[in-house]
């Protein structure tokens, strides 16, 4: 019986034995022993269009977030460590490296994302896994308007600032009768229709006298021009990116449109836009731009270009910048919150404000999208280069999406 | 509407579909002689456009750069393209039609990312020439001279074409393989050179396209996947392998594509598929005699 009872017993034994021996190997995966987490650098998953048409900016936002990494790193700032993943522009490849980061690669933050769709789709995930999601990328004002949510946050301004801000600047001339044109997809129609909305409120006397539409890729604008030319509006305003837009602007000159419509489009002084365009870009095409190199004109912005031009041998763009402040927003919120917890860290990114090459940036508390300010103006020859001409700065409470609005969007 | 307005709007669509016919014309040959859906026709155009930028560059974007990238570019796309049909094509011509559509389809990728390697992701563009920028005045509306100089190389081309292939003995076995390939190996003639020939032609007609929409638009990645959807519709539309049938599709996709633009401009992007809708319901083989 004693005997009996003595094997039970060393049964029992051996089984906690186990079940605690499981419980310590399944323990350990989460979360490592205490010792190690003031060493565990923070692991981000970048998912982005690394081929393809829309690689330059990819290639752009990650070289700006790897010197924010570094500048972070030299300052005995926190530690950040980081994965690429190539998305090919296709959403259903964002989700499943998303997939990948997180459960083989074991990522904290995930970021990225050029293709708009992607964005929207990685944001879905992160919702889903609680590990919070970083764009700089993706330009929909869904990211972080109707489809926003606690784990994602968005260190670009987004479709409907710029619509906010292209508005801002119509507003100020007297054009009556606008055309509204752009490429037939999420970006073009986010832009035109912010846009046009926030037109109609600024100056109620606008009228709209017709839309186009071409696909993306389009090659040959000519036929797009001729017809808009024959309605003769008093300004074209046209929503269009990347590739398109280089080959919109080249047709504006080569069919001479730029002397009998002004025409508007965000981006049209910007530097990926005239250097291809060399000595064949249309003098007085009105735009928005929320970054330049030699745009504002303050030390932090020279110390910044330096900086990247050291790095890199060529001067930042606009996604350079974005990557860069989603690397520093990462870094300060990891020092602020004194922990590498993701929810603590989303805690202190929330109404964060730190210093970039464009004056203070904060990540609204409400809705995790950036505000920084944007520039305006016009694309003149200047010593005989084409530039931006003519530029005056709206300031991000100008342009900021309300808060009111966000979450009325939200709540539907 | 003004008469004007109609009048320009017309041309500017014909000289859209040179471009189509172009591009079209040596995808339809491939099809009608090696009996090979080419996917990686777009590619050779891109590869045109690109090679076109580097000789222009080269001459820095001078008077003579466009010329010359106008005859290089497309002789190096040929070259390239006897390459890909001696070193590969040639090995698949009596396999299925999925394995040759998968070796053509990986061409597409390895061109992407060999254009990736080389000219780098970010935009180029080069100059139009000197002569023939600007606009010119056409009953009260305006036509860049660079449309009405495609309007020129389009006939110019598809004369070339008419001359090859009925003219010359090459030619007339081009054309008879492509009505009747079992009689043409009965007759016993070496059909290796004729499809080597072929595909190079193709090629240069790919390049030719590239070289010269450069010009007139951005230099990049992913201009191949625009131009190849164009390309296969005409090509269906105008009966599989037949030339003329391409040409007559491609001009009447840039003409109606420009008066779609004109008159429903908010759903332009459909335009093209509306047209070969209507056009393969009237005319289910295409609009010509198809080669298969």
């Amino acid at each position: 019986m004693v005997r009996m009872v003595g094997k039970k017993k060393s049964l029992i034994r051996l089984g906690s034995i186990l079940l605690i021996t499981a419980l310590m190997a399944s323990g350990c995966g989460s979360s490592p022993s205490p010792t190690k987490t003031e060493e565990k650098p923070v692991k981000v998953g970048i998912i982005d269009t690394y081929t393809g048409g829309a690689a330059v900016y990819a290639s752009d936002s990650l070289d700006g977030f790897k010197l924010a990494v570094k500048e972070s790193a030299d300052k005995g700032g926190p530690k950040i460590e980081f994965v690429t993943r190539d998305d090919e522009f296709k959403p259903d490849k964002s989700t499943s490296w998303a997939k990948e980061l997180v459960m083989r690669e074991q990522v904290d933050f995930l970021a990225g994302t050029t293709n708009s769709a992607g964005s929207l789709a990685v944001s879905q995930y992160a919702k889903e896994s609680k590990v919070p999601f970083i764009v700089w990328g993706g330009m929909s004002d869904k990211i972080t308007g109707e489809a926003g949510h606690r784990y994602v946050f968005s260190t670009l301004p987004n479709t409907a600032i710029i619509g906010k801000a292209g508005a801002s600047q119509l507003s100020k001339t007297s054009y009556q009768k606008v055309w509204l044109a752009g490429s037939d997809y999420e970006y073009g129609h986010s832009v035109i229709n912010n846009l046009w909305s926030n037109l109609t409120t600024l100056k109620p006397g606008v009228e709209k006298m017709g839309e186009t539409w071409w696909r993306v890729g389009e090659t040959d604008f000519t036929p797009y021009i001729n017809a808009i030319r024959s309605a003769k509006p008093d300004v074209l305003v046209v929503g269009t990116g990347g590739a398109d837009m280089v080959a919109f602007m080249k047709a504006v000159k080569a069919t001479g449109l730029n002397q009998e419509i002004p025409v508007w489009a965000h981006t049209s002084y910007d530097p990926a836009t005239l250097r291809p365009l060399g000595d064949q870009a249309p003098e007085g095409v009105l735009g928005t731009n929320p970054y330049l190199f030699n745009y504002p004109d303050t030390a932090e912005n020279k110390a910044f270009v330096d900086a990247f031009k050291k790095e890199y041998n060529r001067e930042p763009a606009a996604f350079a910048l974005y990557g860069y402040m989603g690397g520093k927003f990462l870094g300060e919120a990891i020092k602020k919150a004194g922990s590498t917890d993701k929810e603590k860290i989303i805690d202190a990114m929330e109404g964060l404000t730190i210093d970039t090459p464009v004056g203070k940036a904060t990540l609204r508390k409400e809705d995790h999208q950036v505000a920084i300010p944007m520039s305006y103006g016009v694309v003149a020859k200047v010593n005989g280069i084409f530039t931006g001409n003519d530029l005056h700065t709206l300031n991000s409470e100008e342009i900021m999406p309300s808060i009111d609005a966000i979450l009325k969007a939200r709540s539907k | 509407m003004d008469f004007a307005t109609l009048a320009s709007q017309f041309f500017i669509g014909l000289s859209r579909g040179m471009i189509f016919f172009i591009v079209s014309a040596g995808l339809t040959l491939i099809f009608g002689v090696l009996r090979i859906t080419n996917f990686a026709h777009g590619a050779l155009y891109m590869i045109g456009a690109f090679i076109a930028y580097s000789v222009s560059t080269l001459f820095g974007q001078g008077p003579y750069g466009f010329w010359l990238a106008l005859l290089v570019a497309p002789l190096v796309v040929m070259f390239v393209s006897l390459v890909i049909e001696r070193g590969l094509l040639r090995f698949i011509y009596n396999r299925d039609h999925l394995i040759q559509m998968l070796l053509t389809y990986s061409l597409v990728l390895i061109a992407g990312d060999l254009v990736k390697i080389i000219w780098g992701t970010e935009y180029k563009s080069m100059d139009i020439p000197n002569v023939l920028r600007g606009s010119f005045n056409l009953w009260g509306a305006s036509l860049p001279w660079y449309n009405a100089f495609l309007l020129i190389v389009g006939p110019v081309v598809a004369l070339g074409l008419w001359l090859f292939l009925s003219k010359t003995h090459l030619g007339k076995i081009c054309r008879a393989t492509a009505t009747d390939r079992e009689m043409v190996d009965v007759l016993g003639i070496n059909s290796t050179r004729v499809f080597a020939t072929v595909f190079a032609l193709g090629g240069w007609l790919a390049g030719l396209g590239g070289a010269l929409i450069a010009p007139t638009t951005t230099i990049s990645m992913g201009m191949d996947a625009s131009i190849i959807i164009y390309a296969f519709l005409i090509v269906v539309i105008g009966g599989l392998g037949n030339i003329w049938g391409a040409l007559i599709s491609s001009i009447i996709m840039g003409v109606g594509e420009a008066f779609g633009i004109l008159f429903i401009p908010g759903v332009a992007i459909i335009i093209p598929y509306i047209i070969a809708g209507v056009l393969l319901i009237l005319r289910p083989s295409g609009l010509l005699k198809s080669a298969w």
